[in-house]
């Protein structure tokens, strides 16, 4: 099945903040307010414009790599996707790559697929703006292979996500890997790295895993979660430095200063994706307030999950 | 106009911060537009000794008073912090505090705490409190220290109706009586808005609706943080512009009398 194109449904709202101020930098929030002409260092770099693109994957699109439906044990869930959607609108994002997680873990078959379900329901109620990443559980084997194979053939998912039910170093999850390379589909994986034992997430696993696990399959695309919500950054960004094969999400609530910077300096850009995970402001606003050239960004935003994605086996 | 009421200069003793000269910080300031900006130590925050941080700071923000705002950071539970208050007010011009009871290791409820919030008080000095420094799930190994329960503030505000406080890198007022309308808590403090959404949950639309605009200050947490985040805030918030002037400006330049 193709990858969902931005060609049907109505013409997405103009954002609050496009494209463009995206790549310029937050000085073009004083000029939208009136105040006095961008120094040149700050000038926009022309590009396409939100909503107004035509083919899927197109060069030009800002693609979010960390989103997630809402669990529809929650009853507020059709209307917190449809503000996921809005936010996005205003921000100037144009791809959503959105799991279903649910709150009853460790996951159990019947719960990722209910996930899954609600997951190809989003891709269906936003046509275009939702891609799907498929949640299994390793620890179910077969049916985590078929569930994958299902959503990925059939569904059009273009990844799959993976939480925190094992280390990603564990044998049970190999199978998984081996599939996702099969297919030619990224996998994102849940990651955190602090200097303590965080007890409600016993396997959690850390740059230091995904790093092992990228030597192990060196084919295998992994995209390390949320540095930015995933504690000591520093020390995950050197953990994947030599990880070629590993790209990391910007994504997460943590604001800190220079996080872009160093992840670009220490892994290169090219390893480099634009995330949110729900923390939208925070996400949008790291990658316009770092430090790189607007051809960097345009790699962090979309070129490289393009590449990525691209490279899905028929 | 715009004014930033949490920001910071010095170096932090777990991370390294760039912009963190006044010089740099003035840089960075320019690039984005914000004209003026409250700073205190960030050194202070380790060192025993707080006040060799606000003498630091004092002699870094010389000759920038009409940009850089200088608050000092006090230890209520350290020796001399009486004489601190005075030279840092008296002799160094400093508009406000910032107190970091979690830092400092001492309650907000204790009798030294209460003593120099009436201290600071009786000056007319604004009392910054910021929740958090950093994301407790990046801390060093060698230490662990909790936010500020958004409890211990409102029993801070209701002793000291006279005092004025700037809630710095907080989130969740929402869900306890600071955030919500017709609290019965004085009206004497007020909301920086670097980690409060402004899309999904909205708790920026959510305090300006049940507190009003007045209550809500732009800040951006930098140089610890980028101030791009905060300035995305402003500009996708669903609010009027006069509403967004007061957010941006107006309000902190009518509590430090700019």
């Amino acid at each position: 099945m193709a990858i969902p194109q931005i060609t049907s449904g109505p013409p997405a709202p103009q954002p609050g903040v496009s494209r463009r101020t995206l790549l310029k930098g937050s000085a073009a929030t004083v000029v939208a307010m009136g105040a006095a002409a961008l120094p040149s260092a700050c000038a926009a770099i022309e590009q396409p414009v939100h909503g107004t693109s035509s083919g899927p994957l197109r060069k030009g699109k800002v693609i979010d790599c960390h989103a997630h439906l809402t669990h529809r044990s929650r009853a507020t869930w059709e209307a917190d996707d449809r503000k996921l959607i809005e936010a996005a609108d205003k921000l100037g994002i144009d791809q959503l790559c959105c799991s279903t997680l649910t709150p009853h873990r460790p996951a159990t078959a019947d719960g990722f697929r209910e996930c899954n379900r609600w997951t190809a329901d989003g891709m269906r109620r936003f046509p275009g703006r939702v891609l799907g990443y498929c949640y299994v559980n390793p620890g179910y084997g077969r049916e985590a292979l078929e569930e994958v194979r299902r959503c990925v053939g059939d569904r059009g998912f273009i990844g799959i996500k993976l939480y925190n039910e094992y280390t990603c170093t564990e044998p049970v999850v190999f199978p998984i890997v081996e599939l996702a390379t099969e297919l030619g589909v990224p996998i994102l994986h849940h990651a955190s790295h602090s200097h303590y034992f965080v007890e409600d997430q016993p396997r959690m696993s850390d740059g230091g895993h995904l790093a092992e696990l990228a030597r192990r399959y060196a084919e295998a695309m992994l995209i390390c979660a949320h540095i930015s919500g995933g504690g000591d950054w520093e020390w995950t960004i050197k953990a994947l430095r030599h990880a070629p094969n590993v790209l990391l999400d910007t994504s997460g609530s943590v604001t800190d200063e220079g996080t872009v910077e160093m992840a670009a300096a220490v892994v290169g850009v090219d390893r480099l994706l634009f995330g949110c995970d729900s923390s939208m402001t925070a996400g949008v606003g790291k990658i316009r307030g770092a430090n790189l050239s607007a051809q960097d960004k345009e790699k962090i935003l979309s070129e490289n999950m393009m590449k990525l994605l691209r490279r899905r086996k028929p | 106009m715009i004014v930033d009421v949490n920001a910071y200069l010095g170096h932090f003793a777990f991370r390294r911060l760039r912009h963190n000269t006044a010089a740099s910080l003035l840089a960075l300031m320019d690039s984005k537009r914000i004209d003026k900006a409250v700073v205190s130590s960030a050194s202070a925050i380790t060192y025993r000794n707080a006040q060799a941080g606000n003498e630091e700071m004092a002699e870094e923000v010389r000759g920038h008073s009409d940009r850089l705002i200088p608050f000092a950071v006090i230890n209520p539970f350290y020796a001399g912090w009486q004489d601190d208050l005075k030279a840092c007010h008296e002799d160094f011009g400093m508009a406000g505090l910032r107190l970091y009871p979690k830092w400092h290791n001492y309650s907000l409820s204790s009798p030294c705490c209460r003593e120099l919030v009436s201290a600071a008080a009786e000056r007319g000095l604004v009392i910054s409190i910021p929740i958090r420094v950093e994301d407790n799930r990046e801390r060093s190994w060698l230490l662990n220290v909790p936010d500020v329960p958004l409890e211990e503030i409102v029993e801070l505000v209701k002793a000291h109706p006279k005092a004025r406080f700037i809630l710095l890198n907080g989130i969740g007022y929402t869900g306890c009586p600071l955030g919500r309308k017709d609290n019965g808590l004085p009206s004497n403090y007020a909301m920086e808005l670097s980690r409060l959404s402004a899309v999904l949950a909205n708790e920026l639309g959510q305090l300006i609706t049940n507190l009003g605009a007045e209550r809500v200050m732009f800040g951006t947490g930098m140089p610890f943080n980028y101030p791009d985040p905060a300035l995305v805030k402003l500009e996708v918030l669903d609010a009027s512009e006069a509403d967004k002037e007061k957010i941006r400006s107006q309000n902190a330049m009518t509590w430090l009398r700019l």
